[in-house]
């Protein structure tokens, strides 16, 4: 993969490259503020960009904002955005805006293997979601009747769908079956009245989209 | 103008003239005091009549001040008439008063010693020339000029009025007291059917000096500035004489003939209008002249009418328990002590009405407002405006002083840094000693100083109190606005502190893990045992982040920058009571934000701790322009805001931004917390 890397601090920018190179990615520039991303994306046109919320100048939300703009004006760039804390409701507006976009807290990077299969998954078109905001969307206290209504372990299978996993990487973690999975998936998108589908990133949306209008 | 004349400076003074004023003064002072040794003289013999010492300063004064004055006057204004009235008018009268003594000693003393005595005698009566120069000085003060041409007729009456009484008396069969025994030397006589003569003439030279009063009267009226001033110097020794005359009058009533008294008072006057011509053209700012003439005047009054009350009583008394009894003269004394105080009052009011028109208007229109003010039915900021209308000022601005800063401020409570001194004086305003304010005025207004500070000083109390609010208002805006400014510097340090958690400490962990995996994947095959110990410190590594991140999140929540709503839904994640929220998703401004949610948290945070509730509802809605926050809970209620901090505290950060505060905790009813926080 042809990657950028928008990050202001100058240590971590290079431990996430080198990362990045370890895995056998390509890293094709490396900048440390939002305008400098737009211009080396709309130059290289990368695969993936992977970008820190708080950049110079304002230090506020320039990742997120350029990260909004990239999806926009080159498609074919995902974006996975890293952030310090849980900023919800940008990143739950981007992720359910389509695919090809994550947004994970920056120390999900230390569990390297995750961290490649969510920029793996993003620049497929596919979607990663920080399990804290998966948690914001499932906290019990706001917890509908109708989430109630599924089984502990269809609630797991849920928070998972949720992060973007797919089928395959559910049943990894839970140590189940794939086939397993497939019938909980069935069961969670019954009872939520959701419209089954093949397609994992179609899947994700849907659950996201609900989780989003039941929580609102 | 002619009064620049009477005050030019550096006037070059001609030798002559000073010559013949001081020949004419010294003459005047050796005249008199030759009649005071005569009359020595003649008391050597008893004379009677003569030996009277203790009047010998008033005849001595009489002659002398006018003398002294004059040739100050012409030495140092030479221009001004008026110092050559005076001298002449001292050389005129020093004759008639020595020539008393000299008859007494060439007639009675020492007959045949001294020549002329039956002329000295005639000289003698000619006493009324005492009011001539008085007289002169009133139509021709302080110019030198009648007041106007329109005036010629009346001067030229009053100096006919003076011949004719000196024709009349000169003419008389018999001379006056006390030489009605000497033939009159003087060789013409009118004949009998002139007799009317001698009163026409006396009613016409009092006319005379009723014509000068006139005089004085319309100068005053249309003089402003220093002529207004030397006019009322002039004024109120010419008042003093007619007033003393009245006093004697009196006197003479109540306890008999005054006599020498009489002569020894119109003396001193006369002394004293040289005197007071004299301050009048050489330091006519001396004293605050308009208060001296309204005091003499109320106390005049005062004592006329006390004694006229203190007879009657007497008298009535006197005819009921019989006259001469003590107990009348003691009523008498009683009912003039008690009437003492109401008739000071009425006796100020009346001379204040009819003499200081505009000081009585002032003075009633302060007082009436102080009267509300205590009342309660004005504001005392107010008092800025009654005074522009008691001074006749509109443009009259007043200026509080604020001593802590050493700036003023006007009555809306503006801060004027420097007083403006643009057009206007500035009169400077104190209460006890302290300058409590400034009142900027109409500069002709400096020329009623009486006007001026009697106003001012029946207004000092309530301009005191005005100030006193003014001030306390602006400290209190002030306190306000520190308390804002400090608790906004509180969320901006927690705003700082978390980003410099985030940005700092978090990065740096999040580099140091990514360095110890990259580690960790480049390890050889045989160094792959190592593993498991970069998994733990990675973890521990993971586990410092998220602690950082849960103090940084304490610091102040970063889903406030998504906005309340945000961050309020984020409270019930970690709460171990279930709570419902409600919140607006409008965007406010960050203070009212922050400050809303802080007051939630804490609200939440002394609920769980102190009302074990089961459920706890927040709510933040917009309303009536503003932010409503509610916080309650079903707890055991019963808080008390004076009790803990906690409540203090959040009176605190809703004060802090305008809003208020309300708290309702019945014992075992839950507890409604309700925070108001204006918006805009």
């Amino acid at each position: 993969m042809r990657i950028v890397i928008a990050e202001d601090t100058v240590l971590l920018r290079e431990g996430l490259a080198g990362l990045l190179e370890d895995a056998g990615h390509e890293v094709v520039a490396r900048v440390g503020d939002g305008e400098a991303l737009l211009a080396v994306v709309s130059e290289h046109e990368p695969d993936l960009a992977v970008v820190d919320v708080r950049m110079p100048p304002d230090y506020e939300d320039e990742g997120m904002r350029a990260a909004a703009t990239i999806r926009q004006s080159n498609p074919g760039t995902a974006v996975l955005v890293l952030s310090q804390h849980i900023e919800t409701r940008h990143a739950l507006e981007l992720v359910a805006a389509g695919g090809g976009f994550g947004y994970l807290l920056k120390d999900r990077v230390l569990d390297v293997d995750d961290f490649l299969d969510a920029a793996r998954r993003v620049t497929e078109g596919g979607s990663a979601l920080d399990p804290e905001v998966v948690a914001t969307l499932l906290s019990p206290k706001r917890r509908d009747d109708t989430l109630g209504e599924l089984t502990p372990r269809e609630q797991e299978v849920l928070a998972l769908m949720a992060e973007g996993r797919t089928n395959a990487a559910i049943a990894k973690r839970l140590w189940l079956t794939e086939r397993t999975v497939e019938t909980h998936v069935r069961s969670i998108l019954g009872k939520l009245g959701l419209p089954i589908s093949g397609d994992d990133h179609r899947r994700v949306l849907a659950v996201l989209t609900y989780l989003r209008a039941s929580t609102v | 103008m002619a009064a620049r004349g009477l005050l030019g400076e550096n006037e070059r003074v001609r030798i002559a003239p000073r010559l013949f004023v001081w020949v004419f003064a010294l003459a005047a002072v050796a005249v008199i005091s030759a009649g005071l040794l005569l009359d020595q003289i003649a008391a050597a013999k008893d004379v009677s009549g003569s030996g009277t010492v203790w009047l010998y300063p008033f005849l001595f004064g009489a002659v002398s001040a006018p003398a002294a004055v004059g040739v100050l006057i012409v030495t140092r204004r030479s221009r001004n008439l008026i110092g050559w009235v005076l001298v002449l008018g001292s050389l005129s009268l020093a004759p008639v008063l020595a020539a008393t003594p000299y008859a007494w000693v060439a007639l009675k003393a020492h007959p045949e010693s001294l020549p002329g005595g039956s002329w000295a005698a005639l000289l003698s009566s000619l006493w009324p020339a005492f009011f001539a120069w008085p007289l002169a000085v009133a139509f021709v003060f302080p110019d030198g000029r009648l007041p106007s041409p329109r005036w010629r007729p009346y001067a030229f009456f009053a100096a006919g009025s003076f011949a004719l009484l000196a024709l009349a008396l000169v003419t008389a069969t018999r001379l006056e007291h006390p030489f009605s025994d000497v033939p009159n030397p003087f060789p013409l006589r009118l004949p009998d059917s002139f007799g009317f003569l001698r009163p026409v003439a006396w009613l016409a030279m009092f006319a005379s000096l009723f014509v000068g009063a006139a005089a004085v009267r319309s100068r005053y009226k249309r003089s402003a500035g220093i002529n207004r001033l030397q006019m009322l110097w002039l004024s109120y020794a010419a008042l003093l004489i007619p007033l003393g005359v009245v006093c004697f009058l009196l006197w003479g009533l109540l306890f008999g003939e005054p006599g020498d008294a009489v002569a020894a008072f119109l003396l001193g006057m006369e002394a004293a209008v040289a005197l007071a011509v004299g301050v009048a053209v050489m330091r006519y700012r001396l004293y605050e002249i308009d208060r001296l003439i309204n005091r003499t005047l109320v106390y005049t009054l005062l004592t006329a009418s006390l004694g006229l009350l203190y007879g009657v009583v007497s008298v009535a008394a006197g005819v009921v328990v019989g006259r001469g009894s003590a107990w009348a003269t003691a009523l008498g004394a009683v009912v003039g002590a008690l009437a003492f105080g109401p008739l000071r009052t009425r006796a100020q009011a009346l001379v204040d009405w009819r003499f200081a028109r505009p000081r009585f208007d002032g003075l009633r229109r302060v007082r009436a407002f102080v009267d509300e003010v205590r009342d309660g039915r004005r504001e005392p900021e107010e008092i800025g405006g009654v005074l522009a209308a008691a001074l006749r000022d509109p443009g009259a601005e007043l200026l509080f002083r604020l001593p802590a800063s050493d700036t003023y401020a006007d009555s809306a409570g503006r801060v004027v840094a420097e007083p403006p001194d643009s057009e206007g004086a500035l009169t400077p305003l104190e209460h006890r000693g302290q300058e409590i304010g400034l009142l900027r005025h109409r500069r002709d207004l400096l020329d009623r100083p009486d006007l001026l500070h009697s106003v001012l000083e029946a207004a000092s109390l309530a301009i005191e109190i005005a100030r006193l609010r003014v001030e306390v208002r602006l400290q209190l805006v002030e306190v306000d606005e520190s308390r804002a400014r400090i608790v906004q510097a509180g969320y901006e340090e927690r705003r700082r502190l978390e980003r410099d958690l985030h940005d700092g400490a978090q990065q740096r962990l999040v580099t140091l893990g990514i360095v110890l995996r990259r580690l960790q994947r480049s390890l050889p095959r045989e160094a792959r045992v190592l593993g498991p110990a970069l998994d733990s410190a990675v973890a521990e590594i993971g586990h410092a982040i998220a602690d950082l991140r849960t103090i940084a999140s304490g610091m102040r929540p970063p889903r406030l920058d998504d906005g309340l709503a945000a961050a309020l839904a984020d409270l019930t994640r970690e709460a171990p009571v279930p709570i419902d929220v409600e919140a607006t998703a409008e965007r406010l401004s960050p203070h009212v934000e922050a400050a809303a949610y802080f007051v939630a948290c804490e609200a939440i945070t002394n609920a769980v701790k102190h009302a074990s509730p089961s459920r706890i509802r927040v709510k933040a809605t917009l309303a009536d322009g503003g932010l409503r926050l509610l916080v309650a809970d079903d707890g055991v209620g019963g808080a008390n805001p004076a009790a803990g901090t906690g409540l203090v505290g959040l009176t605190d950060r809703v004060a802090a931004q305008g809003g208020t505060l309300l708290i309702e905790s019945p014992l075992g009813a839950g507890t409604r917390i309700e925070a108001a926080f204006p918006c805009g």
